[in-house]
């Protein structure tokens, strides 16, 4: 029951609105697969979707960042000021998930899309996770994960760089999931 | 359609102008500063501007609204690798319809143009 026993404290916190367009289309209920490195289309997908109002029934999305890069970076960055954020790494702390305790990021990651019907998660760091745990229990995660967001109005993102797993491991990764493609580079 | 991308970094204007050319916009002229973006908006009208926020001397800003006092009926795109909530504002105050965020991509390029370019 351990992990049960810490709550995760993911508030909802929306960001202010930016005032510029909607740039990705992502459906509710679904998740997606970017196949980049480093994430920069799976970040711009995921501020832009919770700095810009959408027609339909999500008005407005609240974010719940995790990812292998530092928080501070990542608000700086991206303007993040509401949204949580959570740090894959091997240090304690209040918003600091170890990568070996997948039972706590499965748990924050279900609660948040409980309790926000309208959020939008971005994993990023599935590399660092699978470097510190099998790739079939990261891959349970997901999907158990990906279950939850079907039944929902929520949205996944997972940044995923092809060339740190094989071709099985990675058709598993998308096999439930869409793939979001950009066939050039990035400028 | 003439675009036109403004950005001190060579590097990074290539890259634009290729991926510009890739979606199927061929009359993209560059500028790396606000001179030289003035004298090319002057000369070639370009209907989409693209204006890193952050140049050397007179800020990007700055070339909004000088672009928007030549042709009110240009559109401008502000771009910048950081969400500076208050620059993007200002942006958008001065007249620039829409922000992208660097380094950009097909995606969210096309969705721009495809908002912008009637």
């Amino acid at each position: 029951m351990g992990f049960l026993s810490r709550k995760p404290k993911v508030k909802k916190s929306e960001e202010s609105g930016l005032g510029i367009t909607r740039k990705y289309t992502l459906a509710r209920g679904r998740s997606y697969v970017v196949e980049e490195s480093p994430p920069n289309i799976s970040f711009d997908a995921f501020v832009n979707i919770i700095s810009t109002p959408e027609a339909g029934g999500c008005t407005r999305s609240v974010g719940l960042a995790i990812s292998r890069q530092h928080p501070d970076f990542i608000r700086q960055k991206y303007g993040l000021e509401q949204t949580p954020i959570y740090w894959l790494a091997t240090r304690t702390g209040q918003e600091i998930i170890a990568p070996t305790n997948l039972g706590i990021l499965t748990h924050t990651m279900v609660s948040f899309i409980d309790e926000n019907p309208c959020g939008v998660i971005l994993l990023d760091g599935i590399e660092y996770l699978v470097s510190n745990n099998d790739f079939t229990k990261v891959l349970r995660v997901v999907d158990q994960v990906n279950d939850h967001i079907a039944q929902s109005k929520s949205i996944m993102i997972i940044p995923v760089d092809p060339r740190a797993f094989d071709l099985k491991e990675l058709a598993l990764l998308e096999r439930n999931m869409e793939k979001i493609v950009s066939t050039s580079k990035s400028a | 359609m003439k675009i036109l991308v403004v950005d001190d970094s060579e590097a990074f204007r290539k890259v634009m102008i290729e991926l510009l050319v890739r979606v199927g916009f061929h009359e993209v002229m560059e500028a790396e500063n606000f001179d030289s973006a003035v004298e090319v908006f002057q000369r070639e009208k370009p209907k989409i501007s693209f204006v890193d926020m952050v140049l050397p001397g007179k800020s990007g800003v700055e070339l909004t609204r000088a672009m928007l006092a030549v042709d009110p009926k240009a559109t401008v795109i502000a771009m910048s690798s950081i969400i500076n909530k208050k620059l993007i504002r200002e942006s958008l105050e001065a007249g620039a319809k829409d922000f992208l965020l660097k380094p950009t991509n097909e995606i969210a390029l096309n969705s721009v143009l495809t908002m912008w370019s009637d």
